[in-house]
């Protein structure tokens, strides 16, 4: 539920800016949120995620770029990515002095779904644009890991 | 177990995923049933997007709207400053008619009688509504305003001085387009007050009628700024000014 109201809320803010200006993606953001919590030791272990993010991805293709898979590779990319490398981490090591790490794999939402397309298809990553976009995702990129120390630390408590 | 069960699983969805992805980017432009797609879920979407939708516009129009009051107002600014030159240009034209006037000795008056207990007030001058002199019209002599006309008879008329105690018209310092009222004492001397302190009016400067003024058309030249008189507590300045006609010594006046 707190995923597709991500989405909508994204959407919405595209459709507000009217393109303008490069909205974070906060779909992806809270896919990776969740996924840093996750315990793939249960049933299904993050086969939501992947397919959440395909869900996502192929939705946001058609509502925005109009071609399916554009977006949707670099979703489902970035959740394999995050899956992979957070399940080499051991859980002592995820929730002391992971703060770059979980910087970086939050950064990995916002870098490469606009980025994957256009380095297998070809074509101009748009430079000042593409730069502004990723200036853009930092405060939401803070705002999360913000959030994911603060759950860290009550689920300590 | 479990864990390397899941990963593989993970593994072989992710996979599945990923070649979906690449498949449907590889082939989807070519399709023409994608377009619909599109467009149904636009549709679809069209709903939960009204809010933005509608907020967007709002905005777009405050934004429009904030834009517009800008260049309104820099037009206001631009139209006053050219309203300001060109109430300067009608002041120098008017001075030049009036000097013209002077010369050609068109609209003369005799000075017919300057009594000496209203010797600042008042003088009488040997045209009346006959020739088509009317109260209120401006009274020059060498070209700058020395009264106004207060009364009319048939053969003669009454002009008001600049000087007498009642006479108080709207002024501007050309220089400055300061706006304050000209007035006289009574004794000879020509104020101009309610000018602001500090807005740098220095001797010399022109002052002439301004627009304003409903009984006196603007720019009729009065005179030039002599010097401060005194800086009231209200923070309003009083300038004397020096009459561009001689008040001592007039035969004649024109109108």
């Amino acid at each position: 539920m707190m995923l597709i109201i991500l989405w909508l809320i994204q959407d919405l803010l595209t459709v507000f800016t009217g393109g303008g200006m490069q909205i974070p993606g906060l779909f992806m953001l809270g896919v990776v949120f969740r996924l840093l919590f996750s315990d793939n030791n249960n049933d299904d272990g993050n086969l939501w995620a992947i397919w959440s993010a395909f869900a996502g991805g192929i939705l946001w293709d058609l509502r925005w770029v109009g071609i399916p898979g554009f977006f949707t590779l670099g979703y489902v990319v970035v959740v394999l990515i995050v899956i992979q490398v957070w399940g080499i981490i051991p859980p002592q090591g995820r929730v002391s002095g992971s703060s770059l790490l979980v910087f970086i794999l939050l950064e990995c939402s916002q870098l490469v779904p606009p980025l994957l397309p256009v380095l297998i298809l070809g074509g101009n990553t748009g430079g000042g644009y593409f730069l502004m976009q990723q200036v853009y995702s930092l405060p939401a990129i803070l705002f999360t890991m913000y959030m994911y120390f603060q759950k860290v630390r009550d689920t300590q408590i | 177990m479990d864990n390397s069960r899941n990963n593989t699983r993970e593994f072989v969805h992710g996979l599945t995923a990923l070649i979906l992805a690449l498949f449907l980017l590889g082939v989807s432009s070519g399709l023409g049933v994608m377009k619909s797609i599109v467009d149904l879920w636009g549709a679809v979407l069209f709903i939960p997007e009204y809010p933005a939708v509608v907020m967007r516009e709002i905005y777009l129009g405050w934004r429009s709207w904030s834009r517009d009051k800008n260049l309104l107002a820099s037009e206001v600014t631009r139209l006053r400053n050219e309203n300001a030159s060109l109430r300067l240009e009608l002041a120098k034209i008017a001075g030049e008619r009036v000097f013209s006037d002077d010369k050609n000795n068109a609209n003369t008056a005799r000075v017919t009688l300057r009594a000496p207990m209203s010797w600042w007030s008042e003088i009488r001058i040997d045209r009346g509504s006959k020739d088509n002199i009317t109260q209120g019209l401006p009274v020059f002599s060498g070209g700058y305003l020395i009264g106004r006309v207060s009364t009319v008879s048939m053969l003669s008329s009454w002009a008001e001085l600049i000087t007498s105690s009642s006479f108080m018209i709207p002024a501007v310092i050309e220089e400055t387009r300061e706006l304050g009222v000209v007035a006289g004492d009574g004794s000879g001397s020509v104020l101009l007050r309610y000018i602001p302190a500090g807005r740098g009016v220095r001797a010399g400067m022109k002052v002439s009628t301004a627009m304003i003024g409903e009984e006196l058309p603007p720019g009729l030249p009065i005179g030039q700024i002599a010097g401060e008189f005194n800086i009231g507590t209200d923070g309003y300045t009083t300038y004397r000014i020096e009459p561009g006609a001689d008040l001592s010594r007039f035969y004649t006046v024109n109108y």
